[in-house]
């Protein structure tokens, strides 16, 4: 799964257009990023790459980067 | 810790609601666009809330009364009466023996209150098929319920969360369990205190009497521990139940979880095998109604239906503890009645109200 893909995957897990996120979104200026879509993200994590995220993880995220850091 | 239980059968299962329920749409004060996500995400469209004045108490007794009433139950048989909430009428005395005076039944039948939440149901039929099995009377009777929705209508409630504001409905159940006349009832119950902060409420009890300046008191709940917890343990649980009991999801009637949202019981589903059509569910209706969720669910599909058939259900409660755990329940569907719906309430319950008048 290329960068790209991995953008559209997560734009898609926390229900934004295409085209929204970008590697230096930062987290924190999308209104959508709340808890349910937290736990969306811990969902997609777990299905697409085997990934437990825990909640000082997700805490520890500051940029779309981060995510996309550990979707491998 | 596994428990087995000979002999003893589920008799009856009754819920019980207020008259009133409430579209999520309708009395949320969020914004529209985020009450729509949330009722994607959790399958809670709305729920029913007590009056004013109900309290857990009442809904548990209007539901006993019917199960009681329509079964034809001798009451003086009843030795046993557990009641399993969250919300408790009185700091003391316990509500259970409250109700036991209420429900007519004998001074020789124990009552007490259990303090748990989403588990309660599970962990009450092990407490109560404990004490039944090992005494001499024939009935015991459990009642579980919360009114936690009520808390967030008198503002009491940390609204931290969407799910922690919109997500809970007020309901209380009872539960006949008989000796004789059954199989084995087999329950695995867990606790991890490690994880208290999960959920807690912690003012206004004994180690906080008063809230901080600036903190709304009420129950805080951490989204994420919660769900990693719930979509982690319980289907480990359930696993190795079935595993232990020689099973497999074809061997159930219906999955019934607790009713947390449907994005930890799709998950908790598909790691243990079952499909969605098995897995029972209530909460677009009711909400998590905690402690009554599973019974309540039970009364949703089979309450209606006048059939004499034998169920098999999964049941598992999760939640508050943290604590979790599973019972194989088998149940008649004649046993299972309609809901009730009650407005009223214990009007001799030093009402503080009714008193300065």
């Amino acid at each position: 799964m290329d960068m790209q893909e991995k953008i559209a995957l997560l734009e898609e897990t926390l229900e934004l257009d295409e085209g929204t996120l970008t590697a230096e979104t930062v987290l924190a200026d999308v209104d959508e990023y709340d808890s349910m879509a937290k736990l969306s993200l811990i969902v997609m994590m777990d299905d697409e790459f085997g990934v437990k995220l825990t909640g000082d993880v997700i805490k520890s995220f500051v940029t779309v980067g981060d995510i996309l850091n550990l979707m491998k | 810790m596994y428990s087995k239980f000979e002999d003893l059968k589920i008799a009856g299962i009754a819920a019980a609601v207020s008259s009133k329920w409430d579209s999520l749409l309708e009395i949320s004060d969020e914004d529209e666009t985020i009450v729509r996500k949330f009722i994607k995400k959790t399958g809670v469209e709305g729920r029913y809330s007590a009056s004013p004045r109900q309290c857990t108490s009442d809904f548990c007794y209007a539901a006993a009364e019917k199960l009681l009433t329509e079964k034809q139950i001798d009451r003086s048989k009843i030795g046993v009466l557990v009641f399993v909430t969250q919300t408790s009428d009185y700091g003391i005395p316990a509500t259970g023996c409250v109700l036991q005076h209420r429900l007519g039944l004998n001074k020789s039948c124990i009552a007490f209150d259990v303090n748990l939440g989403c588990s309660g149901f599970t962990y009450g039929v092990e407490i109560a098929a404990s004490l039944l099995a090992h005494s001499e009377t024939e009935y015991a009777l459990l009642l579980a319920g919360d009114t936690s929705a009520r808390e967030m209508s008198q503002k009491r409630r940390n609204k931290v969360s969407h799910s922690a504001s919109m997500l809970f409905g007020d309901s209380g159940t009872a539960t006949l369990i008989q000796k004789g006349n059954g199989s084995d009832i087999v329950v695995s119950s867990h606790s991890d205190g490690s994880g208290y902060k999960a959920i807690i409420s912690p003012y206004r009890s004994w180690r906080n009497p008063d809230c901080p300046e600036g903190v709304l008191p009420g129950t805080q709940m951490d989204d994420i521990a919660v769900f990693n917890f719930a979509t982690t343990e319980t289907p480990a649980q359930l696993n190795e139940y079935m595993e232990r009991m020689g099973t497999t999801a074809d061997n159930y009637d219906c999955l019934v979880l607790h009713q947390a949202n449907m994005m930890i019981m799709n998950r908790i589903a598909k790691k243990t095998g079952f499909t969605s059509d098995k897995m029972l569910v209530s909460m677009n209706k009711f909400g998590n109604t905690s402690s009554s969720s599973i019974p309540i669910t039970l009364v949703h599909h089979y309450g209606e239906q006048q059939e004499d058939k034998e169920i098999n259900a999964l049941c598992c409660g999760f939640g508050v503890g943290l604590s979790w755990s599973t019972v194989a329940l088998k149940l008649n569907v004649n046993d299972i009645l309609p809901l009730v719906h009650t407005d009223e309430y214990f009007q001799d319950g030093y009402n503080a109200e009714d008193l300065e008048q």
